[in-house]
């Protein structure tokens, strides 16, 4: 009795502590940091507001690290969650850097007039087809829709020719999408921006009955892999990804390409920019470059994100199928309408 | 905290130092207390003197813990004043709060601190550094105080709850010794324990703080523990104080009706008051201080009713308690002969055929239906009727 | 998320230390009770965000986006979550406690606490064992399923305490007047319950209400993993805030509900004293099924996902133990725990001073005030926190405090249900006498009443820590940038089906809730009087 009173009183006074330690932790941060700074012009510290996939971003943060010295705390989010985010922080937004995962959130962040000019060097470094002409942010990397299939209950030519096939009865519960995430909505936006809002309505609202919704696009594969469902349209990377750890979830997937300019053979690409309100824009704008400069796009190529490289001449990890035989629909990826896509889903009763 | 500037305040000065004349160690000057629409205290006045043993006494709700914690210092009057030695502590726009007062405190239920030892509860008040010794000096203390309270000092290391009720009772006293208080004020501090232990306890406490001469004032609602304990009886009836006296003559000489029967069994009946002589189913009875004249009521003590074989009055056994030691016998009395002839005029002979409750010592001779002879002893004690009944 | 232990039986079931007259407020208790209404007030924030963002929407907007299929669909599934979860909630929490409490039951010390063990693994977790298990694991059957086996010892414990403590008299007298042991359980033991049955229902309602991690894994959409998705397209858009403002109208029913089947029957409290033992059924030839009975309940309920865990982390070999990743997430995850605890405990105690020591409508009102804002879920806290910080009070946006902020009004309750216990036990008087023997009244309060309530305190602090560190959806909100917890990063990595690198992560909050569900368990024996 006396011992556990003892002990829940020490509990207590633990507790006290670590709040005056919390405290002094987060406050004491910055300043540590600040001073470890490497030979480059940029120095200090930087936040990125990261919508791409954790592992990439984390690579590509150590590797940037390594190199200059400057220390990026990140924050992980989705796409349209942290492109909100951002511009309802507006000036007072503590990211120095957002990365996306698909343009129509950057897009927006763009339209919100929060970002500055990419620096040159870094336009230069990035092919005109993977950047928008206003150059206030640039692609990063890219990435290709795709209809993955069980090939023990289908064959490739049963598919579909488009997506928009997807919204007719014989497809009726037959396909899945990860509808709540940023990248099945990018692809939406490219259908939006092809066909127009009727069609893309008329589309979610058939999807709504046709497809099986899943949290995220690993668990639609996985379903998939499984025989819970045919079909499911996510991205290219999923497969790879699998493949290269233990291929469990992947081991009856086929991928399937639309190609022929389809709105299904969207190729989406993932953008970062430098915000305006940035205070420390030097590093903000050398981690932008070293994102798509050689060493950055090289984590691409040879890393386990399976994203295309599109910069500096790095080319594709050897096992994707090449970015020019993918017969792309052109987007420009400034028209991407989230906004709008959001509101016609959440409609749709999707969202 | 007290705005003493002269040109604004000049009575409480002239008080203060009135109040300093006086022998008294405490004063309470027309002190009221209203918790919310309620008044608990409706003007109180009393002075305790150096070294007296005063008890409080009245029925739960009258008002007088409250009026303990006014003194204690953890309350604080709405109007009126106290003073400890003649200073001002409450009232007048000064405030001394309870740790500066140096009283000791005595709560029902001893108020020991469960978390600490015996030992610790009694030295909570001590200031090591003003002992020789300091820690030994704590430790030889705490025996001291123990022994006082005739405790064994073996028991400073045990805990509240290991102990009984009466031993929870003396450690709260010396810890309320321990500090050397010249007043102690007690709220009830043997009401929670059974009979027996009541007494011993309560003789054992007031024995010590006698020969510490220590100023106590009791808070009871018991008014045989007032009676034993005090040399000083206040009776405090709905937030007044209707009397305060010496033990006897509280009792013998109520103030009021209600005062006499909260302080013990009363005989109260119709009376015929000329001069001195009060007249009633009793026979003449003689009153001092009559409060008036014509019809009165009579309070007599059950005990001052005896059977005697040549007593003058005469009554019938109803009915009777057996409590061992004493009978409590309900009596209807006779009529007197004197108004059974007729010869007199009624309105002085009121009454007649009551019902009144005595007590003695012999069972056997008060079955139901017998006839006793009674006397009466003592002088009796007269309230106007206008105290009693509404017209 | 494993145990908002709002007590609710207790709420407003005030303990009086004093004479019947109540003083009036002396020093020191304005302060007390300005602090207590600043509390309250701050309490207040979700639920006026709420408020304030449904008006803001406007009327059309606000209609057009509540009353559309989709918030039908996400009622029905919240409605049937609840409507079937908590009756089996309830019977398998009583069925157990009587088993355990009332019959010769074999090995019923090791089944008492056994019962009690699945509160010490995240419902979050559970879900992601029994997706490993069984992969096809979706929709309603299986939120069901998972919520029933997360939830039903929030109806155990309380039902247990009570059973133990419930005076075997009432059982005898009820025999003596020719009721068999069967309907003496029903008419006269089961009313008896009525507190820790109406308490506990209400309790696993609002979690099934508050649940984001456990339904998103198995694809069942409830109105939380919708605000969370609306969250995640939107930030804190309109169609979120609706939902949010639907799902707190629902909070609001079933705390009503809650107070209407309550009653009067609280004041119905057992006698303290001594008591004769409670009577057991003999089982003879149930003992059997009854044993095999609770083996698969906790067999399902804690060793499948303790195992499905460990089968990972064994799977996963020593690559999943990252310390650079892993460290950092379990001290920051310790360090808000014990931060939180401790801000929440501070926080509470001038509601508790002013219920135990003040009691009366004002100090009751407060009390209220907070009971409904814990019954908010974390995802419009979290929602709120955020749209509030932004607009109003930049400089707090994404800071630590926030955060613990929110901890403390997720999990005032626990914090307040104990410190007011403990309170009661510390009784005015004994403040007093302190200050009789010379101690000036801070002193006194500090070493008598302050003294004499950390216990219980720290027990509270306790619970609460155990919330925040499996708390998601407000931490997902709201946590500061470079902010990773152990229930965080376990959602990142399951979300990514690298269930693997999960593993580590759920063991360490099943190793820490451990002792915290041990601890609730005793605490539970204690209080079931009052």
């Amino acid at each position: 009795m006396k011992i556990r009173t003892n002990a829940l009183a020490g509990i207590a006074l633990a507790a006290t502590a670590a709040l005056g330690l919390a405290a002094c932790g987060s406050s004491a941060t910055p300043a540590a940091t600040g001073s470890a700074s490497a030979g480059s012009t940029a120095a200090g510290e930087i936040t990125v507001y990261n919508a791409q996939h954790e592992e990439l971003t984390q690579e590509w943060v150590d590797a940037f690290t390594k190199e200059t010295g400057i220390k990026v705390t990140v924050r992980n989010g989705e796409d349209p969650e942290m492109a909100n985010q951002i511009i309802q922080e507006g000036a007072a937004s503590p990211a120095d850097v957002f990365l996306t995962e698909n343009s129509p959130a950057i897009a927006q962040v763009e339209n919100a007039g929060l970002f500055a000019d990419v620096d040159k060097a870094t336009v230069d470094q990035v092919p005109a087809a993977y950047r928008p002409s206003t150059n206030k942010w640039t692609g990063i990397a890219a990435r290709s829709t795709v209809l993955v299939y069980n090939k023990s209950k289908l064959t490739e030519d049963k598919l579909p020719k488009s997506l928009l096939d997807l919204a007719k009865p014989e497809w009726k519960g037959k396909w899945a999408a990860a509808p709540t995430g940023a990248d099945f909505q990018a692809i939406v936006s490219a259908l939006l921006e092809l066909k127009g809002e009727a069609a893309t309505d008329e589309w979610l609202k058939s999807m709504k009955d046709n497809a099986k919704a899943y949290n995220g696009n690993s668990s639609a594969m996985k379903a998939v892999n499984a025989g819970e469902v045919d079909t499911a349209l996510i991205y290219h990377y999923y497969y790879f990804g699998d493949q290269a750890k233990t291929g469990e979830n992947s081991q009856n997937i086929g991928q399937y390409y639309f190609k022929s300019q389809d709105p299904g053979a969207f190729v989406s690409l993932s953008g970062g920019g430098v915000l305006k309100s940035s205070k420390n824009a030097a590093a903000a704008q050398a981690f932008l470059k070293f994102l798509t400069g050689k060493t950055g796009q090289e984590v691409l190529q040879k890393g386990t994100s399976y994203e295309y490289a599109i910069a500096s001449d790095v080319p594709a990890n050897d096992k994707l199928v090449p970015l020019k035989e993918l017969q792309a629909p052109t987007v420009d990826p400034a028209k991407l309408n989230s906004a709008k896509v959001t509101e016609l889903m959440t409609k749709a009763g999707l969202l | 905290m007290t705005d003493y500037s002269p040109s604004r305040l000049p009575e409480p000065r002239i008080a203060a130092s009135v109040a300093t004349s006086t022998n008294n160690h405490l004063e309470i000057e027309a002190v009221t207390k209203n918790f919310g629409s309620q008044a608990v205290l409706k003007g109180v006045n009393l002075s305790v003197a150096q070294g007296g043993t005063t008890a409080i006494v009245g029925p739960s709700g009258s008002g007088k813990t409250t009026l303990l914690r006014l003194i204690a210092g953890f309350e604080h009057p709405d109007t009126g004043s106290i003073a400890l030695n003649g200073s001002k502590v409450a009232g007048d726009g000064v405030w001394v709060p309870a740790h500066k007062r140096h009283v000791g405190y005595v709560a029902q239920d001893g108020a020991l601190f469960p978390h600490l030892t015996v030992g610790q509860n009694i030295s909570f008040g001590l200031d090591a550094s003003s002992l020789p010794g300091r820690h030994r000096g704590i430790k030889a203390r705490v025996s001291e105080l123990l022994d006082m309270v005739s405790l064994d000092p073996a028991m400073a290391k045990r805990r509240p709850h290991e102990l009984s009720g009466g031993q929870q009772q003396r450690v709260a006293l010396a810890r309320a010794l321990a500090r050397e208080p010249e007043l102690m004020l007690l709220d009830e501090p043997f009401s929670a324990l059974d009979a027996g232990l009541r007494v011993a306890t309560r003789r054992a406490v007031g024995k010590v703080l006698k020969d510490a001469g220590v100023t106590t004032i009791l808070v009871t609602h018991d008014q045989g523990e007032a009676l034993s304990f005090a040399d000083q009886v206040a009776v405090m009836r709905d937030g007044k104080l209707a009397q305060i006296g010496n033990p006897f003559i509280v009792y013998t000489r109520p103030a009021d009706r209600a005062t006499a029967e909260f302080l013990g069994d009363a005989v109260i009946l119709d009376a015929w008051m000329e001069g001195s002589l009060a007249t009633c189913s009793l026979g003449g009875i003689p009153v001092r201080r009559p409060p008036a004249q014509g019809r009165v009521q009579l309070m007599l003590r059950p005990e001052q009713i005896r059977i005697a074989e040549d007593g003058p009055i005469r009554g019938t056994v109803v009915d009777t308690d057996y409590f061992g030691p004493e009978t409590t016998v309900r009596l209807k009395l006779n009529i007197p002969p004197v108004l059974a002839e007729g010869a007199v005029a009624d309105h002085r002979y009121p009454g007649g055929g009551e019902v009144i409750t005595i007590r003695h010592w012999n069972a056997s001779i008060t079955r139901p239906g017998t006839e006793l002879c009674l006397r009466v002893v003592g002088e009796a004690v007269a309230f106007p009727m206008e105290d009693l009944a509404p017209e | 998320m494993t145990t908002k232990l709002a007590a609710p039986g207790t709420i407003g079931g005030t303990t009086t230390a004093g004479r019947g007259k109540r003083p009036r407020p002396p020093f020191g208790v304005s302060v007390v009770a300005i602090l207590a209404v600043l509390i309250a007030l701050f309490s207040l924030i979700p639920l006026g965000y709420v408020g304030v963002m449904t008006a803001a929407t406007g009327w059309d907007t606000a209609i057009a986006l509540i009353f559309r299929p989709r918030v039908g669909e996400l009622l029905l599934n919240t409605v049937l979550l609840v409507v079937v979860t908590v009756p089996l909630c309830l019977v398998l929490g009583v069925g157990g406690a009587w088993l355990v409490e009332r019959t010769h039951l074999k090995g019923r010390k090791w089944w008492a606490v056994l019962l009690a063990a699945p509160l010490a693994i995240p419902a979050f977790v559970n879900s992601y064992a029994w997706v490993s298990a069984v992969p096809s694991l979706a929709g309603l059957g299986s939120g069901v399923l998972i919520a029933t086996l997360s939830y039903f010892p929030l109806v155990y414990i309380p039902a247990a305490a009570t059973l133990s403590r419930l005076d075997p008299a009432i059982e005898q007298s009820a025999a003596s007047l020719g009721l068999g042991a069967w309907r003496a359980f029903f008419r006269v033991v089961l009313p008896q319950l009525r507190i820790a049955m109406t308490g506990g229902a209400l309790l696993v309602s609002l979690h099934l209400l508050a649940e984001y991690g456990a339904f998103a894994m198995i694809r069942f959409d409830t109105f939380t993993t919708a605000i969370m998705v609306q969250y995640r397209s939107t930030f804190n858009g309109t169609a979120g805030n609706m939902l949010a403002s639907v799902l707190v109208f629902i909070c609001l029913i079933l705390l009503l509900m809650e107070v209407r089947s309550r009653g009067s029957a609280r004041y119905a409290r057992v006698g303290s004293g001594a008591q004769g033992r409670a009577l057991r059924l003999p089982l003879h030839a149930y003992q059997l099924p009854a044993q095999l009975f609770l083996l698969a309940l906790t067999a399902l309920a804690f060793g499948l996902p303790l195992s499905f865990v460990l089968r990972w982390i064994i799977a996963g070999g020593p690559g999943i133990w990252t310390a650079d990743e892993f460290l950092p997430a379990l001290l920051q995850t310790l360090g808000y725990g014990l931060g939180g605890a401790a801000a929440t405990t501070v926080v509470a105690f001038p509601m508790a001073y002013l219920a135990v020591r003040h009691p009366n409508w004002f100090s009751k009102a407060l009390e209220l005030s907070n009971y409904v804002t814990s019954s908010m879920p974390g995802i419009v806290v979290g929602l709120a926190f955020v749209t509030v910080s932004i607009r109003l009070v930049p400089g707090i946006y994404q800071t630590a405090g926030l955060l613990v902020a929110a901890y403390v009004l997720l999990f005032l309750p626990r914090a307040l249900v104990n410190i007011r216990s403990g309170l009661s036990q510390a009784p005015k008087e004994l403040d007093e006498a302190a200050q009789v023997l010379g101690k000036p009244p801070l002193m006194s309060f500090i070493r008598v009443t302050l003294r004499l309530t950390a216990p219980a305190a720290a027990g509270g602090a306790a619970l609460v820590f155990l919330g925040i560190v499996n708390e998601l959806t407000a931490t997902l909100l709201l946590s500061p940038n470079g902010t990773r917890t152990l229930a965080t990063e376990f959602w990142s990595k399951s979300s990514a089906i690298d269930y693997a690198g999960a593993a580590p992560y759920a063991l360490l909050m099943i190793l820490i809730s451990a002792p915290m569900t041990y601890l609730l368990f005793q605490q539970s024996k204690k209080a079931a009087g009052q």
